[in-house]
């Protein structure tokens, strides 16, 4: 036996009209019936609200499947017992195919994301790159190399201005690019830091670190690196990489309202001291530098034994050496790559004074 | 006074029953890494849209955290897009002037280019601020009837950016013309069921209200000129006078012309609003809420941060793993007390001022509701995630 018939409140969903009905329980005990409706206990469900607000569910329906009708009862028999035997509630209905439409629009999200990411964003940011004039790309060539002094832990700059040393690098540098009709007047410095790297920025700015300077064995292992740096300098690598971390660092920088640019620069400097050139970009380099060694009379034997050094070392390897073929593939090609060596590019006494620049 | 035909709107906000609520899908919030907050968001809209009363009758919210959830998927793509193409453009067009500018015009230029990439979003703020009203009523509600405004957020941008820059030229004192002319396009585009809103009244209206921030706007104005003329002493007491002045008489106007562009809305059958706010009322629950979060906040606090600073001080030479230990569990207790205050501001700040500002409106006409016949669902296809990405949902 039911709870007796009670007064309710009824929206019908098709008017505004705030309706009274009666409501009771349905001959056969399993749904409430009202007006003209019968609504069963499995298809109601429980709407958020003071009293016990129904709804009921249905195929079709608006954003959640249930029919815009409400029906109020006020707390008493009849809301408890439609509490105890309604087991549909609380349930939370989806529409059919909202797990496919989940994964999909998931799906649809990470491909777009990837696609610009990966594919357009590289694209208009190597087009925008090629637009930049000379001097600017020199400006801020220095302003990265500012905040990749930074990363490294200085406080101040890390230049090293030994006059012998710099003597020796000076003469180094003459000798790789005097009469080869480079595109880019190549600035060329050693930073007092102990980790094995060298890097191009924006500019023609070329550095090495001075634990390249501790590692290599002879000048023509440096000079050998350096070419391959200024391949990618004349390439215009360094401000390729620069825009495309700039197109990312965009989104980050503008959602975090960052509107000083320092986004933009912290993530240039951490590009360009990773280095993640493409494959492609490190064999036009590689090839670019076996030209350079050979027209300068330096050789590529420099270059090969300093990869086969890195190769020895295994696992501790700069990123400009490894994002690629191994290392000895890379040597063996410096060395088939021909171009003894004609002349020495510095004599002992400046090949010391060069491993002391920092001192 | 003839008062048939009256609906007065309530609030039945309940402390205890928001509070609750608020922190433990804060809480799932930080566990799920903001997936959560979607949902979240959806919760608290549903509880706190029953509180609302026309009369008798509660309104209802139907969104759901899912469509949210796929809705800002969407925007993130969108705005991946768009950020990343403007950015990349206007780093290309800075480039030149932001890193070492060499005279004048270049510092001008860079002036003008930073300010740009600020501007470069603000189009999409106001296109999200329509689309996020939007579907806020699209979900709404009243006796089974459903809110809806019409998709015209393009429509609202450009108006939006040409009102925004008239207010700027005219030094702030155009912006009762953007405040009701905004508002009267997204007002004449909403409807309830089959029945249209309207909004009356003229913008000059609006000037009472924002009397206050004219004379703050004066006063800074008048602190320049006496810099000029030669005493820094009297312009700088001018000028911090004037931006007091000022900050209040915005809190007044904000308040104020919520209640005049209120009784001048309508809906087709003659249904008209009265609505009273008062700003002192506002500022008094502000520094209440203000009050009562800082001191249950500050409990909140001892407690979680009480057993961590303990075992710390019981531990004479702490091991690598431990400090690593105490440090995530640092970071944890962080967040959990952000959540707490979050969850306490929403109780004790936002829905006191809600409650008034819902509660200071009555319907007049209110026959006019019986008419309504419903409407056909709208999907909303962003469902608020551009908002959401932009990070500019307000406290509800």
């Amino acid at each position: 036996m039911g709870p007796a018939p009670e007064e309710a409140v009824w929206f019908d969903g098709v008017s505004a009209r705030r309706q009274t009905v009666v409501v009771e329980v349905s001959p056969d005990g399993r749904g409430l019936r009202f007006a003209r409706e019968v609504w069963p206990l499995d298809r109601l469900r429980r709407i958020e609200g003071e009293g016990l607000v129904l709804a009921l569910a249905v195929a079709e329906g608006d954003e959640l499947p249930h029919d815009p009708a409400r029906l109020v009862l006020a707390e008493g028999a009849l809301a408890d017992w439609v509490r105890g035997r309604a087991t549909g509630l609380h349930r939370r209905d989806l529409k059919r195919g909202t797990g496919v439409k989940i994964a999909g629009r998931i799906a649809l999200a990470g491909v777009a994301l990837a696609a610009i990411l990966f594919v357009f964003l590289p694209r208009i940011s190597d087009l925008l790159a090629d637009q930049l004039p000379l001097e600017q790309e020199v400006v801020f060539g220095q302003a990265v190399l500012r905040q990749v002094e930074g990363m490294l832990g200085a406080e101040g700059s890390l230049v090293c201005d030994n006059p012998a040393g710099l003597a020796a690098l000076e003469k180094m540098e003459r000798r790789l690019t005097e009469g080869q009709g480079l595109t880019y007047d190549i600035d060329l410095s050693v930073f007092d830091h102990e980790m094995l790297n060298a890097f191009a920025a924006p500019g023609g700015h070329v550095v090495i670190l001075r634990g390249l300077l501790d590692e290599a064995e002879t000048a023509e292992e440096v000079a050998g690196v350096l070419a391959h740096e200024i391949g990618h300098v004349e390439a215009r690598d360094p401000v390729r990489l620069a825009f495309r971390s700039a197109g990312s660092a965009g989104i980050l920088a503008l959602v975090l309202g960052d509107v000083t640019g320092g986004t933009v620069i912290a993530f240039a400097g951490d590009y360009i001291l990773r280095a993640s050139y493409t494959r492609e970009a490190e064999a036009a380099a590689d090839a670019f530098a076996h030209d350079l060694l050979e027209r300068t009379g330096v050789g590529t034997e420099g270059l090969a034994a300093f990869f086969d050094r890195i190769e020895g070392m295994g696992g501790d390897v700069p990123e400009f050496l490894s994002t690629h073929p191994a290392s000895g593939n890379r040597a063996e090609a410096a060395r088939s790559a021909g171009g003894g060596a004609e002349e020495p590019v510095l004599n002992a006494a400046e090949w010391q004074a060069l491993r002391g620049i920092c001192g | 006074m003839d008062h048939t035909g009256e609906l007065q709107v309530s609030y039945r906000g309940d402390p205890a029953k928001l509070f609750p609520l608020a922190l433990g899908t804060g809480v799932l919030g930080v566990i799920t890494l903001g997936i959560y907050r979607f949902w979240a968001k959806a919760r608290i809209r549903r509880h706190v849209w029953g509180q609302v009363r026309v009369g008798d009758d509660a309104m209802e919210f139907t969104g759901t955290g899912l469509e949210m959830f796929l809705g800002f998927l969407m925007a993130v793509v969108v705005l991946a897009v768009y950020l990343a193409v403007v950015q990349l453009i206007l780093f290309a067009v800075g480039i030149r002037f932001v890193f070492d500018p060499q005279n004048e015009m270049q510092e001008i230029a860079q002036g003008i280019s930073i300010a740009l990439s600020f501007l470069a979003v603000l189009p999409l703020m106001l296109f999200a601020a329509y689309r996020a009203r939007r579907y806020k009523l699209a979900r709404t509600r009243f006796r089974g009837i459903r809110f809806a405004m019409e998709n015209a957020a393009g429509g609202y941008m450009l108006r939006g950016l040409i009102y925004l820059l008239l207010t700027v030229v005219s030094l702030g004192l155009l912006w009762p013309l953007m405040t009701y002319r905004l508002e009267a396009y997204m007002t004449e585009r909403t409807w309830y069921g089959g029945a249209r809103f309207r909004q009356g009244g003229r913008w000059t209206g609006l000037y009472s209200a924002y009397f206050h921030v004219v004379v703050g706007i004066v006063m800074i104005g008048l602190s320049v000129l006496v810099a000029i003329g030669g005493s820094p002493g009297l312009s700088g007491f001018l000028g911090a006078l004037g931006a007091v002045w000022g900050m209040i008489g915005l809190v007044i106007y904000r308040v104020r012309a919520f209640g005049y562009l209120m009784a001048t809305k309508e809906m087709d059958g003659g249904l008209g609003f009265r609505a009273a706010p008062r700003a002192g009322r506002v500022v008094w629950l502000y520094i209440k809420g203000v009050f009562i979060v800082g001191l249950l906040g500050g409990v909140a606090s001892a407690i979680i941060f009480a057993p961590l600073g303990t075992m710390m001080a019981g531990v004479e030479e702490p091991s690598a793993l431990l400090q690593v230990e105490i440090a995530v569990m640092g970071v944890v207790a962080y967040l959990l007390l952000l959540t707490v205050f979050g969850a306490l501001a929403l109780v004790f700040i936002s829905q006191p001022i809600l409650g008034h500002f819902v509660g200071s409106v009555t319907v007049t006409g209110a026959e006019a509701i019986d008419a309504v016949r419903q409407r056909v669902s709208d999907r909303g296809a962003d469902a608020e995630g551009l908002a959401d990405a932009l990070d500019m949902g307000g406290a509800f």
